[in-house]
């Protein structure tokens, strides 16, 4: 049941009135049942998984809460990260290690006792891992008061708006917003249907409709010239900014319907002038996750070594992000090239800074789109290797890109023209509210006729030229 | 706790929020609607192309011979071949991309009509769960109102889909561009279908690897099903009718596809002809196109053979 299908529409209505309708002191039992009956409906077995963590988390927290002694809390800490860690191991590595030991050792003449195997990864669970394993450590940190009520935790952790592919929310934002639902209020449906319009558009006429190119690109890539993989090379980010951004404002939308306040998690991402500023916008949940989670304590633990340190950080954050995503050696060098771009900019901030200071360059508007399009760039080249299928495919399409001009594929050229047509429209809206905030407004016009022609227009256009036979979205598979 | 039931006290919240939603649901109704008559009065206004390819062998085909299939009976069977050595008019209403289910909606709206003297259905032998056939079903959704013989077929896409079909403008969905080149005549490449018929004239390199990836796969049964309707429905008609698996550049592992088309028809009392192994067109890059599709060269050579034993079953 993905969020672009009618069975989503219909479930989401019927939870509404359900959710409303029951009184406050119930209503996080309708969510839970809810998000469970939601989550049951891809797979039911994966729920026995996501019950798990959740008993395991509560557990755990109601011990850590219960202790006074820090090292004990600290071994119920560990034991829970363990503990909710396994199944998403076992799921997304096991296999991919198990096989390769297999290949490995035959070389070698040694007969590893296990067969090949494949496993399904169940979805969403990265993401409720990260917010179990997020919940355990703010709990720790005191930050969090442990949850005493199962419900909640198990609601916080299942809450089906998220659960696939997030944000990745906090606890100590979540949980007070279960235990004390709201009613329901105009602005807020309001504002939540704008969001989950946008979120469709985002999706069904920008993302699904970028994918058939970049998908008939990248399944036949020694078949194509550098043009063309050029073309799919600056069509990717688009369509992942659209696909993953277009899920989190629907996710935002349903959530904000039912009252309850989720964090942003894309920020008008390609209007970044640095990398670092790039990942305050791009997969903001994500990244704040690793930063409070990863990032800080690691840099703490190697204070000593100054700007190095902060460069052995980053460097590890992203690994480490990047093995998240998968495991193979496309994303460990999307990890890799984010974790070098990230350490050449903090290690040349002061010079860049200077050089700004020197030649005014901050305000200007040609340094400011050159920044932002070499930002972008740079962004492309690490989902070169996030998309490709393999390390040697990968090369190849960077090396065509440099070495094979030629004819641009168009196949049909309808694809590149509505594919081009969406970009534009989602990049004047992001530009607008990058530099113009409160000015051109459509869904947000004071004039109820502007607002209404503006939302009537978006309806007609995912009619017109959205992609109803697209995918699930992109992040599924993390 | 006043105003805890949203349903009873909402303090006018709901119906401030359901006039707004009427109001935009209205507004996009008019535009739907309109914007709906417009498509299809240019879908339907096409001279060439596969939209209108597609409406002449629904509404208008009144050939001897019929062909039905996807692409492959699209690039394989060559008019002037039948014409000549059978003497009889023909038509080729296959269509790229499309399967087993497009097929048989056609069928019935052609049946409704006439019945041709000879069927030839090229199948493609695609057996195997995929969505992509039932998504191609999308090229049936303008005639879904006019033709409710092809609904059982059209409504396999989803089970919304006879509600998605309120809308006038769902059913020309990614076509406002194919649509306007069609009014706009700016395409010439759109002419160069010769009754139906497409010849591929260029050679690709064949590539290998395509077979390998072409193993068992979860059989769907719906396709099964649509097939035996298909012959059955033919036969009932009381035509000619002959099923034909088109020859491939190289033998592949996908028998048992082959086998569930051949017992289908066997069943049935329908002869089937199986090219897919023939070593006449097997490893000969010279008759190819791309591994599945012959080009004109080869279709030519294989519309002969066709037309000949096609002359046997006639006399």
């Amino acid at each position: 049941m993905v969020f672009t299908s009618v069975n989503f529409i219909l479930f989401f209505a019927a939870v509404i009135v359900l959710y409303f309708s029951a009184p406050l002191k119930w209503r996080w039992l309708v969510l839970l049942v809810a998000s469970y009956f939601f989550y049951i409906n891809i797979k039911p077995v994966f729920a026995i998984l996501l019950a798990a963590v959740t008993a395991s988390t509560y557990v755990f927290t109601r011990l850590m809460d219960q202790t006074r002694k820090e090292s004990r809390k600290n071994v119920y800490k560990v034991i829970n990260i363990i503990l909710v860690l396994l199944p998403l191991f076992f799921f997304k590595y096991f296999a991919v290690i198990n096989n390769s030991l297999i290949a490995g050792l035959q070389g070698w003449g040694i007969h590893w006792p296990l067969p090949e195997i494949e496993l399904f990864l169940p979805v969403g669970i990265s993401f409720y891992t990260f917010m179990a394993i997020g919940y355990t450590i703010d709990v720790f940190n005191e930050e969090t008061p442990a949850e005493k009520h199962p419900g909640i935790v198990a609601l916080f952790i299942s809450f089906f708006p998220l659960i696939l592919s997030g944000p990745i929310e906090r606890a100590g934002n979540m949980l007070p917003q279960f235990r004390n639902p709201v009613n329901p209020d105009y602005d807020k449906v309001v504002k939540g249907l704008r969001f989950m319009l946008w979120g469709f558009f985002m999706k069904l006429v920008v993302a699904d409709r970028i994918g058939i190119y970049v998908d008939a690109v990248y399944h036949n890539i020694p078949n194509h010239n550098g043009t063309t993989l050029l073309a799919a090379f600056f069509l990717y980010p688009f369509q992942v900014y659209a696909d993953l951004g277009g899920y989190s404002l629907v996710a935002i939308g349903v959530a904000g319907i039912l009252g309850i306040k989720v964090m942003d998690n894309f920020r008008r991402p390609f209007f970044a002038a640095t990398m670092a500023e790039f990942w305050r916008r791009w997969h903001m949940s994500l990244i704040t996750w690793l930063t409070d989670y990863v990032y800080t304590p690691i840099s703490f633990a190697l204070r000593q070594y100054k700007l190095w340190g902060i460069v052995y950080s980053l460097m590890i954050t992203f690994m480490i992000s990047g093995i998240w995503h998968a495991a193979s050696l496309t994303f460990v060098a999307w990890g890799l090239l984010q974790g070098i771009y990230l350490s050449v900019e903090a290690l040349t901030n002061k010079q860049r800074a200077n050089m700004e200071k020197k030649y005014k360059l901050a305000n200007r508007g040609w340094y400011i789109f050159l920044s932002c399009l070499i930002t972008f760039i740079l962004f492309g080249i690490s989902q070169v290797f996030a998309r490709s299928a393999n390390l040697q495919d990968a090369f190849q399409v960077l090396g065509k890109i440099v070495t094979e001009p030629g004819a641009l594929f168009i196949g049909a050229p309808s694809i590149l023209i509505f594919s081009i047509l969406g970009i534009s429209m989602v990049m004047l809206k992001d530009f607008t509210d990058e530099y113009y905030p409160g000015r051109f407004l459509l869904f947000e016009n004071r004039n109820k006729p502007v607002r209404v022609m503006a939302y009537s227009l978006v309806i007609v256009l995912i009619l017109l030229i959205g992609v109803f036979d697209g995918g699930e979205f992109i992040y599924f598979q993390f | 706790m006043a105003g805890s039931l949203f349903i009873f006290n909402s303090d006018g919240m709901l119906k401030k929020l359901f006039i707004n939603f009427l109001l935009v649901a209205a507004v996009v109704a008019v535009l739907d609607f309109a914007l709906g008559k417009v498509l299809r009065h240019f879908y339907f206004r096409e001279s060439s192309g596969l939209h209108y390819r597609t409406t002449y062998s629904m509404e208008k085909a009144d050939a001897d011979i019929l062909i039905f299939g996807s692409s492959r009976a699209n690039h394989h069977y060559v008019p002037e071949v039948f014409a000549d050595s059978l003497g009889l008019t023909f038509y080729n209403t296959g269509r790229d991309g499309n399967g087993i289910f497009y097929q048989a909606a056609l069928l019935k709206s052609v049946l409704k009509r006439y019945t041709p003297k000879v069927i030839i259905l090229d199948y493609a032998g695609d057996f195997g769960k995929g969505r992509q056939v039932y998504d191609n079903l999308s090229s049936l959704l303008p005639y879904y109102q006019s033709h409710p013989e092809i609904r059982q077929e059209v409504n396999l896409r989803s089970p919304y889909e006879s509600v998605k079909l309120l809308s006038g403008i769902y059913p020309y969905n990614s076509q406002l561009l194919t649509i306007a080149v069609g009014n706009l005549d700016m395409n010439k490449k759109r002419k160069s279908d010769n009754k139906g018929y497409v010849p591929l004239e260029t050679e690709h390199p064949v590539v290998k690897e395509y077979f390998n990836s072409l193993i068992q796969q979860p059989v769907d049964s719906n396709k099964i099903e649509s097939l035996r309707e298909f012959v059955r429905v033919a036969k009932a008609s009381g035509t000619r009718f002959v099923v034909v698996y088109s020859p491939l550049y190289q033998e592949h592992k996908r028998y048992w596809e082959i086998e569930i088309c051949e017992t289908i028809c066997k069943e049935a009392g329908v002869p089937f002809w199986d090219y897919s192994r023939d070593s006449f067109f097997v490893q000969q890059p010279d008759l190819y196109y791309d591994p599945v599709h012959l080009n004109h060269k080869g279709a030519l050579i294989f519309s002969k053979q066709i037309a000949s034993r096609m002359r046997d079953v006639l006399h």
